[in-house]
């Protein structure tokens, strides 16, 4: 008995968790005119694909410079993210500097600060820097909002690899610099990876600090365009912003199905 | 001269996130409109966020947000774990519940939207089934606006805390739930007596960053209504944008911030007073 409701709950879960996909999928690809819009869990005859994804293209404020921002800000600001981050949980943990506790404190405390609380002085201090609307204020930003969580986890992996291996080092001479690259970042790369992953996913799905500080003729990424496509419904058809809003979140989906693992890593070292 | 190592990630958060911190409380405190001079109103900006028409709609939605994603992402989670643990073709499950959590919350507005939207795909097949609702517009009535985003809340974030529990459920060691059955324990009495006071850590960083996600609810709400009709289905998150960058209250956005903040942070060391506690090994 319990079996058999088991199986239903779980069926009728999964069922309900791939209605919305299909929908995605089957008007994605369905033809862009308002006519076909009566039938809409019925599968189109017709392939429309590719050419509802050059519509959206084709619509200012949303193509391939949104797409060049999204790839700059997801791949670079984690990469310099890591790195920051793990020199300052190397520093606070290995190298055991003065004040580690506090420096420890200052920098994994800046977690809970909401987006919100940063949004009116960096739009106000941009503007008067002429940071506002470029690649390289929203890299700045994207680096910075990684840090405190990276640094957390990196600080906590870097903590249970034996003290000895450090103290070995130094005996045969090692410098820090060479402590840091040749030994703990080559023993540490799962971890490296799990920051990197999950810094990826919210700088590529990150809505509010591309809206608050970039435009979508200038410096905004592609999820901030996206939202502009679904304000200028009255041009572009559901087929169009829906074949758009699956080429924007298929990237960040295979990412994250792929890295799980390690994803469960970056989970296990939050802990 | 270790701690040179240090200065990135040090000057970064100092400069862009513990400056404009303190300048948001510090501005909270004046009447400013972007141009012009600042005025100080104490704590007038709070005092007219409180007394504004909208403020008991936007905590009863942030509230809503907060107690439904308890209730429906985090008790979901917590269910298809328990169900699809050791079961027959639970990774296929696993992998479509997990699907949507990689998503935008902009993708997830968008196709909600579609789905939700008057002649969407909802009411189709409502109308299809001769049901009530074949032709509500779903999204301009609060609070089922509100009831109905945290549904889209649900879809995309109830694969990650199902993974977490899971997690969770993989340690308990297989000890006390030997005894427990051979004790006579079974189906809920073993998971109620025996598995759940296990799974607690877990729980407690899952329901610490589940109030946390709530309170700061924007993506899927400005993507849907953004707060709308007027600002029925705002959430604080979204209150704070709109009384910033389209109203140009910058001091009241400013003290909207700063209440999500506190609500954050207290929300927050649920968790966190577990997590910063004894670094393990070091």
């Amino acid at each position: 008995m319990a079996k058999y409701v088991r199986a239903i709950i779980v069926t009728g879960l999964t069922v309900l968790w791939l209605a919305p996909v299909y929908l995605l999928v089957v008007n994605a690809i369905g033809p862009p005119n308002a006519l076909s819009l009566s039938h809409l869990w019925i599968p189109p005859s017709s392939f429309h694909l590719f050419s509802n994804l050059s519509s959206a293209w084709h619509t200012s404020g949303f193509g391939a410079p949104n797409v060049v921002n999204t790839l700059v800000y997801s791949l670079l600001a984690p990469a310099i993210a890591v790195l920051f981050a793990a020199l300052a949980g190397f520093a606070i943990v290995v190298l055991r500097v003065r004040f580690a506790a506090g420096w420890f404190v200052l920098i994994f405390g800046a977690t809970i600060f909401p987006l919100q609380i940063l949004a009116v002085p960096l739009f106000l201090g941009y503007g008067r820097t002429h940071l506002y609307d470029t690649r390289l204020g929203m890299m700045a930003i994207y680096v910075a909002v990684a840090v405190p969580f990276a640094m957390f986890v990196m600080r906590n992996f870097f903590g249970v690899i034996a003290r000895a291996v450090y103290e070995a080092a130094v005996l045969d001479g090692a410098s820090v610099p060479r402590i840091f690259f040749r030994i703990y970042v080559p023993m540490s790369w799962s971890a490296l990876v799990a920051v990197f992953v999950l810094q990826f996913t919210f700088v590529w799905n990150d809505l509010f600090l591309g809206l608050s500080l970039s435009t979508a003729t200038g410096a905004q990424g592609v999820t901030p365009a996206l939202f502009g496509l679904t304000s200028s419904y009255g041009g572009a058809s559901y087929p169009v912003v829906l074949a758009a809003a699956l080429g924007v979140t298929l990237p960040t989906v295979l990412v994250f199905l792929f890295a799980q693992r390690f994803f469960a890593v970056a989970l296990a070292l939050g802990d | 001269m270790d701690s040179v190592l240090l200065m990135p990630a040090a000057t970064l958060v100092v400069v862009l996130l513990y400056a404009p911190f303190v300048y948001t409380c510090f501005l909270s405190l004046f009447e400013y409109h972007g141009v012009g001079a600042m005025k100080f109103t104490g704590l007038g900006q709070y005092a007219a966020f409180f007394t504004s028409t909208s403020f008991s709609s936007i905590v009863e939605n942030t509230l809503l947000w907060v107690v439904g994603t308890l209730i429906l992402p985090v008790g979901l989670g917590l269910l298809a774990a328990v169900l699809t643990f050791g079961m027959w073709g639970s990774r296929f499950v696993r992998l479509v519940l997990l699907v949507p959590y990689g998503m935008s919350g902009v993708a997830i507005g968008v196709l909600w939207g579609f789905i939700l939207e008057p002649g969407g795909a909802l009411n189709q097949a409502l109308h299809f089934f001769h049901l009530p609702g074949g032709a509500t517009s779903f999204l301009e009535y609060a609070p089922l606006s509100t009831v109905l985003m945290i549904m889209a809340a649900t879809w995309q974030g109830l694969g990650v805390n199902m993974l977490l529990f899971a997690v969770g459920l993989q340690s308990i060691p297989a000890e006390p739930l030997e005894a427990a059955k051979v004790d006579g324990a079974e189906g809920f009495t073993l998971f109620r007596l025996v598995t759940w006071p296990l799974l607690r850590p877990i729980t407690v960083i899952v329901v610490g960053l589940a109030i946390v996600n709530g309170l700061k609810t924007f993506d899927i709400v400005w993507t849907l209504t953004q707060g709308g009709p007027g600002l029925a289905s705002a959430t604080l998150a979204v209150s704070m944008y709109q009384t910033t960058f389209l109203a140009q209250e910058y001091g009241q956005g400013a003290a909207i911030a700063v209440l999500l903040t506190v609500l954050a942070s207290a929300a927050a060391l649920i968790y966190l007073r577990r997590q910063i506690a004894p670094p393990k090994g070091a």
